[in-house]
């Protein structure tokens, strides 16, 4: 897992003002693997790899994720932040080409071993997609199909024959999850239209609304924001500072904005699958160790 | 022309010559309307139309026809109407009039001047060549009215001089093909002729260039969708009228006037008079019958359609499952495919053998109503492994990973995900196949029995036939043991029965017809529920 360097450092070098050397890439590693935080690490990513077919897509990625805290992702494009996300809940077993190495502990559980329940874990740690990718059917159905399955709710019609069905339960939740995600009032009057009928925005919110009624410990969101207005926008980063009391998030995001407004810790890839930099979000914004992210953040390049 | 470059954005209003061209497309439609007519003769080509003899009108629908499209590209070529024509007609469209001419080059020097091959084959040659410079060489306005209009011209003449009456064998050089006949030349020219003509008049309404490009490709795509749809309706509605007389003999409407029916289950059963009277789908064959009817063949194709689909649509559903959401894609799911392909192309008497060799002896040894329920549906059982398998490969992945990241099981990502979504593909795998099996006869053949006439005591009633039984299974049914008979095979005993049989049917021809028809009933009305059932699916998923 460490012979990765050399074949990339080429294409790196072609980068103006190239600070990050072999040896400087070292320091600044010890420097943010050493990032302090209070609390318990609920995620803690060890020399991660990723590969899909040939390409090294993600390159000894190593940070801790704080327990009941946002840490947002940034970084150009293709530099590997939804593979790093994937890896968190496994989702990138789902791709025949890809392959996984390294360690990834949940609550200090290796993820990466044998015998580790898929469904559990997904269940533990949610997910928002990229891009919105809502069931072919009502946005009721949308919203409880996964405590549904999961049997938290049942509307079955066994338990309505025998009284025991959770109609109301699964109203407050539909209702809930859907104020979370600041839909609720666009589509309160049509709960029982095809969720593929409403816009780009709405759909994205669904999604978020969707993986928030399953009531994760954990919740992996990338970009929820890419296609939703200012107002609703702030109504998500709102959702996301109230989730980060119980929850652990972690989030994609282009927006350098939103990622100092909303985190508490901001970790930046660099092209190439490599992570730069991670650290304090006031720290990594104000002041950080290396040039380029310097010159990423500042919008020099990326 | 009037030099204009670009297309103009606003098109005045009708002006006399586009009126002129909107008629001209009108007589190619009724031309081309009348061409089909004539072809399924329901025009009499000897007889007379509105008070002409039909040929001369013919004629001279054509000439005015292809007089009205040269016209207009010669108007166009001159400046006298407003067009926007391209330099030529196009690469297909000089193809297309080189050949028309060529053929009809050689025609004419071949018959009219009586030319041995060394004469007509140069004069062809030329005339071919003059169709193709014609197309290309003066500019699309010329290129594609006048070679089209004198198509047309030349054979309205044809028609309207003596050289070919409606009775004379279409002497193309050809004689031994005594099918030739102008009985069948000539509405294939004028649907041809109608054909060019049309497309030129079109174009020239559009005022040439892309827009009469469009008009012109509009107008054969209508005429051709127009002809197919007459087609299909003509053969559905001949079956009709030759169906209805003996579908409807002898039917009555009053209380008590039906048959007495018997609903029974499971050894229980009360009775009662139907208000209907219906012989033909009410009886069977009897002596003592006033009218006789196909009813036992009606029943034995209902329940080996729902036999069939009974048995086929879970294995088969079951085993695309497997392939699509559990194989692994590579070798083995590829020979899959492959067999499942090379089963459905298999023909339906390979299918009757393997019943006729494998299930009748293994139930009781003489033809059932079950063995042909089992045969149909191992018929039907690859369209379905087909169909369900492309339409669960049609459901994105995005629903699958969206599923797996909530923490849902595999399984339930199916049932509650996948297979909704591909449910309106397997319904219309499931109406296609159904459409194939329920015309079947040779598999019947061999494994249902039939009969010419069959009695109304071999009306299989497998809801009733259900009986309790003090040994496990429980519940048998020994009419399912029973041979029976469906449509498609009495039609075939009936025809094969040859018009000296009759039975105690009245008119046997009547019967086939009545057969043919209510089989056509019955097939098309499992379509109907098909088609219902799959537009449901696709509402409740809005998909497509
Ligand atoms: N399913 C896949 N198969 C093959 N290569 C992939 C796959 N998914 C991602 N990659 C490659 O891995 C690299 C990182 O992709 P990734 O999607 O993680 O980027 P990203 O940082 O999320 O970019 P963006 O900001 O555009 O979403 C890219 O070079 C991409 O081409
Ligand atoms: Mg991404």
């Amino acid at each position: 897992m460490s012979e990765i360097e050399s074949p990339q450092k080429g294409a790196e070098t072609a980068q103006p003002r190239q600070t990050t050397t072999g040896e400087s890439d070292e320091q600044l590693r010890a420097e943010w693997t050493d990032y302090d935080f209070d609390g318990e690490a609920k995620l803690a990513v060890e020399d991660l790899d990723v590969h899909y077919g040939d390409e090294h897509a993600l390159k000894g990625v190593s940070m801790d994720i704080p327990e009941r805290s946002v840490t947002a992702l940034i970084g150009p494009s293709g530099c590997g932040k939804s593979t790093y996300l994937r890896c968190l809940n496994r989702m990138n077993d789902r791709i025949n080409s890809a392959r996984v190495d390294g360690s990834v502990q949940l609550d200090e559980n290796e993820l990466y071993q044998e015998g580790v329940d898929l469904v559990e874990l997904r269940k533990r740690v949610g997910m928002v997609f990229q891009s919105p990718n809502p069931f072919p059917k009502s946005i009721r159905e949308n919203i409880s199909y996964g405590p549904r399955k999961h049997g938290t709710i049942d509307t079955g019609l066994l338990a309505r024959l025998f009284g025991r069905s959770d109609e109301e339960s699964e109203e407050r939740l539909v209702e809930r999850s859907l104020r979370q995600a600041a839909l609720w009032d666009e589509v309160k009057d049509r709960l029982d239209d095809n969720a593929l009928g409403l816009s780009g925005g709405q759909q994205q919110r669904l999604c978020i609304a969707r993986a928030l009624a399953t009531d994760p410990e954990v919740l992996l969101m990338d970009e929820p924001a890419s296609a939703l207005d200012p107002i609703a926008t702030s109504k998500i980063e709102e959702l996301i500072h109230e989730l980060s009391r119980e929850y652990t998030v972690v989030i994609v995001t282009h927006n350098m904005q939103q990622a100092e407004r909303i985190s508490d810790q901001t970790a930046v890839f660099l092209t190439g699958g490599r992570l730069a930099e991670y650290g304090r979000t006031e720290q990594i914004f104000a002041d950080p160790q290396s040039q380029r992210v310097d010159d990423y953040i500042s919008g020099k390049f990326g | 022309m009037s030099g204009a470059t670009r297309t103009r954005l606003i098109r005045s209003n009708t002006t006399t010559a586009v009126a002129v061209a909107a008629i001209s497309i009108g007589i190619a439609a009724v031309l081309f309307g009348l061409g089909f007519a004539a072809m399924f003769e329901l025009i009499a080509l000897t007889g007379t139309l509105v008070g002409f003899p039909t040929l001369t009108l013919l004629g001279a629908l054509l000439v005015v026809q292809g007089g009205a499209v040269v016209t207009f590209g010669l108007g166009s070529r001159f400046s006298v109407v407003e067009t926007n024509p391209r330099p030529d007609a196009g690469a297909v469209a000089a193809v297309v009039f080189a050949l028309v001419w060529f053929v009809g080059g050689g025609i004419v020097a071949s018959q009219l001047f009586g030319l041995g091959l060394v004469g007509w084959l140069p004069a062809a040659l030329l005339t071919g060549g003059v169709g193709f410079a014609v197309t290309v060489l003066p500019g699309e306005d010329i290129g594609s009215t006048a070679p089209a209009g004198a198509v047309a011209v030349l054979t309205g003449l044809v028609f309207l001089s003596d050289l070919v009456g409606a009775q004379s064998v279409w002497g193309l050089g050809w004689e031994q093909q005594a099918s030739l006949t102008a009985e069948f030349m000539i509405p294939v020219l004028t649907v041809f002729c109608a054909l060019l003509t049309g497309w030129a008049a079109a174009k020239a309404y559009g005022g040439f260039g892309a827009r009469g490009r469009r008009a012109g490709a509009y107008l054969l795509i209508y005429l051709n969708a127009g002809a197919i749809v007459t087609v299909l309706f003509s053969l559905v509605a001949f079956t009709l009228f030759k169906g209805l007389p003996g579908l409807f003999r002898g039917v009555a409407v009053g209380a008590g006037v039906g048959p007495q029916s018997t609903i029974s289950l499971f050894g229980f059963g009360f009775s009662f008079s139907l208000p209907v009277a219906w012989p033909f789908v009410m009886n069977g064959v009897g002596l003592l019958n006033e009218f006789n009817g196909v009813l036992p063949a009606i029943v034995g194709t209902f329940w080996l359609v729902v036999g069939a689909v009974l048995f086929a649509v879970p294995l088969g559903v079951g085993a695309a499952i497997f392939l699509t959401e559990y194989a692994e894609r590579g070798r083995f799911t590829q020979v899959v495919e492959v067999a499942t392909n090379g089963l459905w192309s298999t023909p339906s008497i390979v299918f009757g053998l393997f019943g006729f060799a494998f299930l009748i002896p293994r139930f009781g040894n003489g033809k059932s109503l079950l063995s042909g329920m089992l045969t149909l549906g191992f018929m039907l059982l690859p369209l379905v492994v087909i169909t369900s398998r492309e339409a669960m490969l049609a459901v994105p992945d995005e629903y699958r990973d969206a599923s797996a990241a909530l923490g849902v099981t595999k399984w339930q990502t199916i049932r509650s995900v996948v297979l909704p979504a591909a449910l309106p593909g397997v319904v219309t795998g499931v109406i296609l196949g159904v459409g194939r099996i329920a015309g079947e006869t040779a598999p019947i053949l061999l494994t249902m029995a039939g009969g010419v006439f069959v009695p109304g005591s071999q009306t299989a009633n497998v809801l009733g036939g259900f009986q309790f039984t003090a040994s496990p299974p429980f519940v048998a049914n020994p009419q399912l043991l029973e041979a029976t008979s469906a449509l498609p095979y009495q039609l075939y005993a009936l025809i094969t029965a040859g018009v000296g049989a009759s039975g105690n049917v009245g008119n046997p021809d009547e019967f086939r017809w009545a057969t043919a028809l209510v089989l056509l009933a019955v097939v098309l009305s499992f379509y109907a529920v098909g088609i219902v059932t799959r537009y449901y699916f696709r509402r409740r998923l809005n998909y497509e």
